[in-house]
């Protein structure tokens, strides 16, 4: 069908790119976006027009977890907003905390962004990788437009506390 | 104005970084940077950590293959009709394709049996003592003996220097035509360098190798080249090389 094409096609590579990075494997990544597309095919009468990516995003979104939760629960961490937000650890001295954010190792970030647990990790993918907007994001993680900027904040704290301890144990 | 209070702050920075926040608070924001140092930190070390992440950290595509099963199988039974006219196209291309390889491989080219014969003509020439008419290694004395055998005149040298020293001649006969036939030596190989006349356009060399012969051939100025030898192909492709650029 061609609106099926036409909504969906262009949103293809966001699509898996968010399913991998959710996933963190390329076969589930691959289930996860067929999965979404027969998904989004079957309910493509419900879908006014509108924004095409972030309601593909959505479904995306939702197949990755129920493929998390079905594989073991192994990355499955349920994290409130509320969670403490003490900087405790974050007593290094400039220097070294720059040095270990400012890099530019593609498998060093790979490797943080994956220690964190799904949902900051997912705004992290969906802000700086697919550049969405704040309302987008709302959308596609089910949260309110509101939210998304304090889960963007502890998001990339947390992340900054991973680079920091993979760059101390270099 | 009032006054932001750093752990406010220390989220808005992000909406800030974002340029998601509406002008006043970003001013907000940006007023209270500019005497917290603190926060200023912060926000930079945001910045760095933002740009980071969008420069160097991997983006996964969808694999080509993902994306056309997604697109082919989520199109779903548009009629059996439409479903034949999609493959059919491709089907009727792949056919078509796959019979001119068939007809191209199968069928001798106009170049094949020219080859074939030259081959032939090598094995022969060293077969007998029949390998040169005219035995000289001087391209003047050479040349001059091919005058009035030909309807055409071959170009003649003789390349010692590169170590193909330049043997003789003797008049051959390919494609019912009256060919030239030169012989340079190659260390303790014979090159056989068959010319002769065509009216075809010009064509690039090519290298082939026929019944464990190396074969290098050309077209270039109205005549064919054919080189065959049982020297490496490297060096054959050498001598077509010096060969085609003369002197």
């Amino acid at each position: 069908m061609k609106r099926f094409e036409e909504l969906i096609a262009p949103h293809l590579d966001a699509a898996y790119n968010l399913a991998r990075w959710l996933t963190g494997n390329d076969s589930a990544a691959r289930d996860v976006v067929q999965e979404s597309a027969l998904r989004a095919f079957r309910f493509l009468q419900r879908f006014a027009d509108g924004n095409a990516k972030a309601w593909f995003l959505t479904i995306v979104r939702n197949e990755s977890y129920t493929w998390l939760k079905a594989s073991a629960g192994r990355h499955w961490v349920a994290i409130d907003d509320d969670m403490t937000t003490d900087d405790g650890p974050l007593s290094h001295s400039q220097t070294p905390e720059l040095l270990a954010i400012h890099t530019e190792n593609a498998a060093l970030l790979q490797q943080a962004l994956c220690a964190l647990p799904p949902v900051f990790r997912e705004v992290i993918v969906l802000k700086e990788l697919e550049d969405l907007p704040y309302k987008d994001i709302a959308l596609v993680v089910d949260i309110p437009i509101g939210t998304v900027m304090s889960r963007l904040a502890r998001a990339r704290a947390l992340l900054k506390l991973e680079l920091l301890k993979l760059h101390d144990h270099e | 104005m009032n006054e932001l209070d750093c752990k406010v702050c220390q989220t808005r920075l992000h909406g800030y970084l974002d340029q998601e926040l509406d002008p006043a608070t970003a001013a907000q924001v940006a007023a209270h940077l500019s005497i917290c140092a603190e926060c200023a930190r912060l926000h930079e070390q945001a910045k760095v950590l933002k740009v980071s992440v969008k420069r160097h950290a991997p983006y996964y595509r969808a694999p080509a293959s993902l994306t056309a099963s997604v697109l082919a199988a989520d199109t779903p039974a548009p009629g059996l009709i439409q479903r034949w006219q999609k493959w059919l196209a491709p089907a009727f291309s792949a056919a078509a394709l796959a019979l001119a390889m068939v007809l191209y491989i199968a069928t001798p080219g106009s170049e094949q049996p020219l080859i074939d014969e030259a081959v032939s003509s090598h094995v022969r020439s060293l077969m007998g003592e029949h390998l040169n008419d005219v035995v000289s290694s001087d391209r003047h004395t050479v040349k001059p003996w091919f005058t009035g055998k030909l309807d055409f005149s071959p170009p003649v040298f003789d390349y010692s220097a590169q170590g193909f020293p330049l043997l003789g001649g003797r008049l051959d006969y390919l494609q019912h035509q009256t060919t030239a036939a030169l012989s340079y030596a190659h260390a303790k190989h014979i090159i056989n360098v068959f010319i002769l006349p065509t009216s075809e356009a010009d064509k690039a060399m090519q290298s082939q190798s026929v019944r464990g012969f190396n074969v290098v051939s050309w077209q270039s100025a109205h005549m064919r080249f054919v080189l065959v030898s049982d020297v490496e192909k490297t060096e054959l492709e050498a001598l077509g090389q010096l060969l085609r650029n003369g002197s």
